[in-house]
């Protein structure tokens, strides 16, 4: 696919999927310290997310699911208080009461984030129906998975969406094909007996795209053409973004099956040896998008390293941060469970 | 199967129409005259869909019916004195009088039940259709729905599972063209609605539900494919509710030529007309079987008032099976 | 994983409530055909816990069924499948999932033996992990029963200790109503010696796990635990002489343990894992009240989670679950300065 995006584009989604991956490296290392409970990363779909905000205006609203690092990163969240609430503390975005589940940030446009299979499908409708009655063009994207697809509430909120017009972009992210199989003890590949998942937003008469959700140029020829869409007011639209789902990735406890990402490993493959190394070279979308790049001349290896560094960098100080933070005080246990 | 008809088919069909038709007038009187208690929704207009579908299924079938059920009831094979008897809340009733119009439930015909739920009995078809698979018994079952429930989300989870495990269901969709005082039309995205059972790669279609033989044909396919082990279907039939949603709602959301047009296609006339034209009956015996009908089933209501009600040792029974 | 079902039996009976609902569930699903495991990854994945482990391999996809993410029309299906002669166990991978499956449980499984007269049962079990712990966050900690003891039609049982769990599942596998099951997840791995053979254990039977003549402690699932684990600080401390009841069955309950544990006793408090307000602590100390307030020496004491999401960080999520000082504490002022 050629790259509508230009200079400027290109580096800041590079820069957002660095990050989302470095911090995602890191937080597999923390659960090693700290035992934090179950998780879900994003690895292998970075370009999904990292790419779907460059389309995005700072009023937009979003929505997401148990995966939601990468959307709440690539949308210029602080990483060091992510760390925080995935730690239970205080300078967490959700002052510790939510944790790696629920992580949200107003301020970067975030609502609710579900644990619950389409649970953020239904707000997502309803938080699409406030902004179309408010009238001042913005729209709600709202991601989730292929598993969601099983769920009433995701087609009954699709319904409403259709019918009422609503500004609300459905971003299906599919990890399905790959997925490890339940006898490693992964979630069993999602149960849908539609031979296309598009086949079922269709008969909700909902205009329906599919990409290679792993390709960042792909991925930004469809969204923006989508957003520009749903924001002139022809109502909802559906992506299915495709990716071949990382190895590591488990239900409960992800593991480090494709180690630390390298990012020479672009050009030179002999860094790769693991079991997973196909997966790297074929799938990885970071690898991908680093090797288009650079063929393309938009950085040198020397700028790529620099700018990975100074993410590492980022990133260590976000631990730290997240570390440094105190546990909430006990007394605070009541405050907010109703609103003032 | 027109070019087929034979005379008992046919009678038997018209007979159950017509059965259905006058029994519901009865409800009606026995609503006015304060008989029946609570809601009663009447099936008049929609007869061709019940009856054309419990025609093509056998007594061991299963049916999970809706809160306009009677008609489903009827065609299954329920005792109408016991159906009266529930409805105005009697002793002798399919729950002793303690369920009432939208709770009528009878093992003896596979009739899993009425249902108050709009949208609730949908995976109680396809469970007993997975039980029917699991134990090999052959058995098929038959989920009745209103358009309403196009729009509840437990018709798509059902809809999947059903696909994918290829259960013995048929989904009988009546589309009466409102839900309530709603029309469907207004609350439902998506065109033709067969998609929705289509999405998920069930056979789907849209017939006429004011014809008897069509609906007898299509749902004998899709039951015959359910019998085979082919999995389920998706049957939209397009009908219509000469009342009101339920007794006491005056239609004024309808307007009159609409009803005008739905009722020169009423089922029992059509049917009439082509049983007389393909000589199955002449015009004395059909007025000669409504007669008989009519007083049948004015006797059994007649019966059903005279029951008694139920004794207070009735209210705790069967709050937990032994 | 051991593909048949005599590697899953192990042969030291000290085994952990987990393992000990799995040996109910091959026991069951191998004398009656009937039954069968429905659920999200129960199949082949051996369940998100490993709760099902095993059982695929054994029984086949016929009765091992993977379900779709679709709580409501998975549940609604298993009432069909029940009515209809199967006898299912449901699973709900979260109690809080159960949220979900609400109208089919209350509006449909719950009634339909009622609203046919006795013409069809639903005989089927939902088995569903509940309560606090791990920092799972306030979608995947709640403890609901009291909402679903609330309901007549269901039975709602709930054991602490692994023989108990064995003996009352196969009695609930059994029962020809909609029966809940929850174990506290915090359970799962707690070990106790549990018979082999066949051992049930009745519906509605509270069990006393500690003879006391001073001060009853009632308790379900997880909190029995800790009210053993107060009665012997009461005891060593106090000198205060604590019995402990295990209720193991919410719905319907066993008044008359209850009653005739107060009548002994003269004092009661009740502990529960759900929340305080509207829960199942109140109803107990109601019945105590109606039936035995002459007995009684000091008011009925509750204790239960406070009425607050249950928050992720672990400092606060401890917080949510009466722990064995405060049930120390609680005890010792019903004895005013006797003690
Ligand atoms: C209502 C509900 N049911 C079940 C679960 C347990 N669960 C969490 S994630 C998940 C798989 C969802 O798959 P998918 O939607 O494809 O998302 P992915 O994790 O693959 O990104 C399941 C079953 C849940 N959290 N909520
Ligand atoms: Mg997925």
């Amino acid at each position: 696919m050629t790259n509508s995006l230009n200079i400027e584009q290109n580096l800041a989604i590079l820069d957002r999927m660095l990050l989302i991956r470095r911090f995602e490296e890191m937080l597999i290392d923390l659960d090693q310290d700290h035992d934090f409970g179950h998780y879900h990363l994003y690895i292998g779909e970075e370009a999904t997310g990292a790419t779907v905000v460059e389309s995005l205006i700072p009023t937009d609203l979003l929505l997401t699911t148990w995966r939601n690092h990468g959307h709440l990163l690539a949308r210029g969240t602080n990483p060091g208080r992510m760390v925080a609430e995935i730690l239970g503390r205080v300078d967490g975005y959700n002052k510790g009461r939510g944790g790696t589940l629920h992580l949200t940030d107003r301020e970067a446009g975030f609502l609710s984030t579900s644990g619950l299979v389409g649970g953020a499908v239904g707000l997502a409708a309803g938080a699409g129906f406030a902004l179309k009655q408010a009238g001042e063009g913005n729209i709600c994207v709202v991601f989730f998975g292929d598993g969601s697809l099983e769920e009433g509430v995701v087609f009954e909120a699709m319904n409403l969406a259709s019918l009422w017009s609503l500004p609300v972009l459905f971003m299906c992210e599919n990890n399905n094909s790959g997925a490890i199989s339940a006898q490693e003890g992964g979630f069993p590949s999602s149960e849908i007996a539609a031979s296309q998942i598009s086949d079922i937003p269709k008969s909700l008469n909902i205009n329906s795209k599919l990409v290679d959700g792993a390709d960042v140029a792909a991925v930004h020829t469809v969204v923006t053409e989508a957003v520009s869409n749903i924001r002139s007011g022809n109502g909802p639209v559906f992506v299915e973004a495709y990716s071949e789902r990382w190895p590591g990735s488990r239900p409960l406890w992800p593991e480090q099956a494709t180690g630390v990402t390298q990012v020479a490993s672009a050009w030179d493959e002999s860094l790769l040896t693991g079991e997973h190394k196909e997966w790297i070279i074929e799938f990885d979308p970071l690898i991908r998008f680093i090797r288009n790049q650079l063929a393309e001349g938009l950085f040198s290896k020397d700028e790529l390293f620099d700018r990975d560094r100074k993410i590492q960098t980022q990133i260590t100080e976000a631990r730290a941060f997240g570390e440094a933070s105190a546990l909430p005080d006990p007394q605070s246990a009541l405050d907010g469970v109703f609103a003032a | 199967m027109t070019a087929k008809l034979n005379r008992p088919q046919s009678i038997k069909l018209y007979k159950d129409m017509v059965t259905i038709r006058a029994f519901e007038e009865e409800v009606r009187k026995m609503f006015s005259a304060g008989l029946a208690p609570g809601l009663v929704h009447l099936y008049s207009g929609q007869e061709a869909v019940g009856v054309g579908t419990c025609a093509t299924l056998d007594k061991d079938d299963y049916i999970a019916s809706h809160h306009r059920g009677h008609g489903h009831c009827i065609a299954k094979g329920s005792d109408i004195t016991r159906l009266f008897a529930e409805i105005i809340g009697r002793r002798p009733g399919y729950s002793l009088g303690r369920g009432g119009s939208m709770h009528i439930h009878d093992p003896e015909t596979g009739n899993l039940g009425t249902n108050g739920i709009v949208g609730g009995s949908v995976p109680l078809a396809t469970g007993a259709a997975l039980s029917a698979k699991l134990r090999g018994t052959g058995q098929v079952a038959i989920s009745f729905f209103g358009d309403g429930v196009l729009n509840q989300g437990i018709l798509f989870e059902s809809l999947n599972m059903a696909a994918l495990w290829s259960l013995p269901v048929v989904f009988v969709c009546e589309n009466n063209g409102y839900g309530e005082f709603t029309e469907i039309d207004d609350v439902t995205a998506g065109r033709p609605y067969t998609k929705r059972g289509a999405a998920f790669d069930i056979p789907a279609d849209k017939y006429d539900g004011m014809d008897v033989l069509v609906v007898y044909d299509a749902v004998s396919k899709a039951v015959e494919r359910a019998r085979k082990g082919k999995g389920p279907s998706f049957l939209i039939f397009d009908t219509y509710r000469y009342s009101g949603h339920s007794v006491g709602d005056k239609q004024e959301y309808k307007d009159e030529k609409e009803r005008q047009l739905w009722e020169a296609r009423d089922p029992i006339q059509k049917m009439a007309k082509l049983m007389v034209k393909m000589k199955l009956a002449t015009k004395n015996d059909l007025k000669k079987m409504d007669e008989e009908i009519n007083s049948t089933v004015v006797a059994a209501a007649k019966v059903a008032k005279k029951m008694p009600v139920p004794g207070a040792d009735d209210l705790a029974r069967h709050v937990y099976a032994p | 994983m051991p593909p048949d079902s005599s590697a899953n039996i192990q042969s030291d009976r000290n085994i952990t409530l987990k393992a000990a609902v799995l040996e109910a569930m091959f026991e069951e699903m191998k004398c009656d055909e009937n039954v069968v495991l429905i659920g999200e990854d129960v199949g082949a994945a051996g369940g998100v816990f490993k709760q099902t482990e095993g059982l695929f391999e054994t029984f086949g996809a016929d009765r091992v069924i993977d379900t779709p993410i679709s709580e409501s029309a998975i549940f609604g299906l298993s009432v069909g499948a029940a009515m209809a002669g199967s006898r299912p166990i449901v699973e709900v991978m979260f109690g809080d999932f159960l949220t979900l499956v609400m109208d089919q449980l209350v509006n449909q499984a719950a009634k339909v033996h009622y609203m046919s007269a006795g013409g069809f049962n639903v005989p089927l079990v939902l088995r569903t992990g509940i309560g606090i712990g791990g920092s799972l966050g306030p979608q995947h900690s709640q403890s609901l029963h009291s909402w679903l003891a609330h309901i007549p039609g269901l039975k709602v049982v709930m054991p602490s200790s692994a023989a108990d769990a064995k003996g009352l599942f196969k009695a609930a596998v059994r029962d020809n109503n909609p029966v809940i099951f929850m174990e506290d997840r915090m359970t799962y791995n707690l070990k106790e010696h549990v018979p082999t053979g066949e051992k049930i254990i009745p519906l509605a039977s509270a069990a006393v796990k500690r003879k006391g003549v001073e001060v009853t402690i009632f308790a379900i699932s997880r909190a029995v635990h800790t009210a053993l684990a107060a009665a012997e600080i009461l005891l060593e401390e106090k000198n205060i002489s604590t019995e402990v009841v295990d209720l193991r069955t919410l719905a319907p309950l066993d008044v008359e343990t209850i009653v005739s544990s107060v009548r002994k006793t003269g004092r009661a408090i009740v502990l529960d894992g759900g929340y305080k307000s509207f829960g199942i602590t109140g109803e107990i100390a109601a019945t105590i009240g109606e039936l035995v307030f002459d007995y009684l020496d000091a008011p009925v004491m509750r204790l239960a989670a406070p009425d607050i999401p249950v928050p992720y960080s672990p400092s606060l999520e401890s917080l949510m679950v009466p722990s064995v000082d405060q049930v120390v504490a609680k005890v010792s002022t019903m004895f005013g300065d006797s003690v």
